[in-house]
């Protein structure tokens, strides 16, 4: 995971990518709600939203392959209004990875540098330095039709690269690969971004995938950017409840609120008691409902025979158990409380798995609490 | 009771159904396909008789006529070239038709574009010809009738009609359907994204078509090509109607030398000599688009 906290000592990068206002309209369907972001050079980006939520369509936007019913986009600097896909410094690697099925490896690589006034053998050895770079090193005469997933997706990515643009559009670039597969791309396409420098914007459903890659994320929903952040951020202090249940799991308990002073509130939260909340650890509930507290499941820890909480601990009972070989998920009920709580606990040696029923008691601490209100 | 089992496990077979299935089909294709065309290799090898029929004795002297005298030689040229021409004006005026209704039409409304390219076929094919014959490229016919009307001539042009290119603009005509239609299968299989990858890797919606749209659409023009050239070499009606006896193609040739002359042997050997060279042709033109075809998934 990114290294927030190192981040406000780095120099401020350019902007490369600016979105103003945009709105886009399908007939009387509004896809795009006045998106307004910058994107920065060198920064590796990712639109992050459920499918509908018009993250692909922004990334088209900026590839040039959708226009905008009004707004601007600009990249680095220049309005991209007039300017049609195949002038734009973008290049793209699209969700089917679109490899030409009646080329080679080495003739797809190298489809974008027709115009280029190399001559034919710098042409190949840049190619060739391409496939090298994606891990496909001698796969230039293949037919591209007898590629798997991956090697399709490696190709998509040279066949950009090679024609160093300023930014690297990804669109859902991994979701048709099989898991192990994909944990091994994020960390290459984490590597790639690191070694060539140049923007990278992803677009993805998975937060997970988000996360891992991410220097910063905008999450989308219905056409609007619900949060700009960091993975970390995002992840601690999501802006509202809806963001917060989309990145990663959290718990929620009902809660009202007792009192407010400045810098600090206090609330009343089911099962817990009186907590006291920092103010700068508040976020927005959905229209309509009640306060809520929320916390992450590693935030909550099983107390064992002997062990003290260093903060504050409540009973509970174990309403659910699943068992992971290094991790155990658990539900728990807080006394007086009906709603469960998820946590999980490390399988550490001589550690027992607790059965469904027993009771238990819980470590919390109102420092890494939210509350929705 | 061991052969009725038998004959079940027989009858009830994947090879059996298979077969029962095919039957009717392969019973018509015999008679009247495999049958005649085997009569027709007999025949070309006899020696014609006096009279109508063949006179059993084998006789190689029908191909040594057929590929030596001028006469046969011109008017299989002429076929071909008026079927090159054919399939060429055909193929170029399908291929953009096909494009349009597979790129420019929105998803709901293709069926009914195609539906409406087939509307030809509910005329007769000879009704066709007749339409061309007289009502559009005839004495009296709309052209004439417009060149008079906007006074560019003063009487009806006879040029018009009862020429080679008469002929091809009709059977350009008839067969456009046949054209469009596997180019358009082909064009709908071309994944969209491809194009946008074509126009992101820096090509113009010009050079993307070149370099991606026609060679991924060729097997559907290959096809085309096969489905127009093949039947219009052997074409009769048009040539009969439009031609008006004038301009014989291969197929008037064959019809004079067995219906009229008699001579069944050497009509024989035309179609036999016929059936080779669109066949040499059409092997020829396959290996040359081989790369097209069979590489795509």
């Amino acid at each position: 995971m990114t290294v927030s906290a190192e981040k406000p000592t780095m120099p401020e990068k350019p902007t490369m990518i600016e979105f103003k206002d945009v709105q886009k309209y399908y007939g009387d369907y509004h896809a795009l709600r006045g998106i307004t972001a910058t994107i920065k050079a060198g920064e590796f980006f990712s639109l992050l939203g459920p499918s509908g939520c018009g993250k692909t369509t922004l990334l088209r936007t900026i590839a040039g392959f959708e226009g905008i019913s009004s707004g601007a986009v600009l990249i680095d600097g220049k309005s991209m209004a007039e300017v049609p896909p195949n002038l734009r410094p973008t290049n793209m690697v699209f969700q089917s990875y679109a490899i030409f099925p009646h080329l080679t490896v080495e003739q797809n690589v190298g489809f974008g540098l027709r115009k280029d006034p190399r001559s034919v053998a710098e042409k190949q050895k840049a190619v060739d330095e391409a496939l090298g770079m994606v891990g496909l090193k001698g796969y230039g005469k293949r037919a591209a039709h007898a590629l798997s997933g991956g090697q399709r997706q490696r190709v998509a990515l040279a066949r950009a690269l090679i024609l160093k643009p300023k930014v690297l559009l990804l669109d859902e670039p991994l979701s048709a690969l099989d898991k192990k597969i994909r944990e091994q791309m994020q960390m290459e396409l984490i590597k790639l971004q690191r070694e060539v420098g140049i923007t990278f914007v992803l677009v993805t459903h998975d937060q997970e995938e988000a996360l891992v890659m991410s220097d910063r994320i905008a999450v989308m929903f219905e056409g609007e950017i619900a949060q700009l952040a960091d993975p970390e951020t995002l992840y601690r202090k999501p802006a509202n409840r809806k963001v917060a249940e989309f990145i990663g799991t959290m718990n929620f308990l009902p809660a009202s609120i007792v009192s407010e002073d400045t810098g600090k509130i206090t609330v009343d939260a089911e099962g817990f008691g009186r907590i006291e909340i920092n103010a700068t650890q508040v976020s927005k509930a959905n229209p309509g409902d009640g306060p809520s507290v929320g916390f992450r499941p590693e935030t909550l820890t099983l107390l064992f025979d002997g062990q003290t909480a260093s903060d504050r601990e409540s009973t509970a009972t174990v309403s659910e158990v699943v068992y992971y070989g290094d991790m155990t998920y658990y539900d728990v009920k807080l006394a007086g409380s009906d709603t469960p709580l998820r946590l999980s606990m490390r399988n550490t040696p001589g550690r027992p798995v607790l059965d469904i029923g027993a009771p238990t008691r819980v470590a919390w601490s109102a420092g890494a609490m939210v509350l929705f209100r | 009771m061991a052969t009725t089992s038998l004959f079940d496990r027989v009858r009830r077979s994947e090879a059996a159904s298979g077969i029962a299935l095919i039957s009717p089909t392969a019973l018509y294709a015999i008679l009247l396909l495999a049958a005649p065309l085997a009569t027709v290799l007999i025949y070309s090898v006899m020696t014609d008789g006096p009279s109508v029929g063949v006179i059993w004795q084998l006789n190689g002297e029908n191909y040594a006529k057929v590929w030596t005298e001028p006469i046969y030689r011109a008017v299989m040229l002429r076929s071909l070239l008026v079927s090159f021409a054919v399939t060429a004006v055909t193929v170029l005026l399908a291929y953009p038709v096909a494009y349009f209704v597979s790129f420019n039409v929105p998803a709901s409304k293709k069926s009914l574009w195609l539906f409406l390219i087939t509307i030809p076929f509910w005329t007769s094919y000879v009704i066709r010809v007749f339409i061309w014959k007289g009502i559009i490229l005839g004495y009296n016919g709309v052209i004439n009738q417009v060149l008079m009307g906007v006074g560019l001539t003063s009487e009806p042009l006879q040029a018009i009609n009862y020429n080679v290119g008469a002929i091809i603009i009709t059977l350009a005509h008839a067969y456009a359907p046949f054209a469009i239609l596997p180019i358009f299968v082909s064009l709908e299989k071309i994944d969209r994204s491809l194009l946008e990858a074509g126009l992101d890797l820096g090509e113009s919606r010009f050079l993307t078509f070149l370099r991606v749209t026609l060679p991924l659409s060729m097997a559907g023009v290959i096809a085309a090509v096969m489905i127009v050239f093949i039947p219009t070499v052997g074409d009769y009606v048009t040539p009969t109607l439009i031609g008006g006896g004038k301009v014989n193609m291969i197929a008037n040739q064959i019809q004079v030398e067995m219906l009229k002359q008699h001579r069944m042997a050497l009509g024989s050997a035309i179609a036999v000599s016929a059936m080779l060279i669109v066949c040499v042709i059409c092997l020829v033109f396959l290996f040359i688009n081989r790369r097209f075809l069979g590489a795509q998934k």
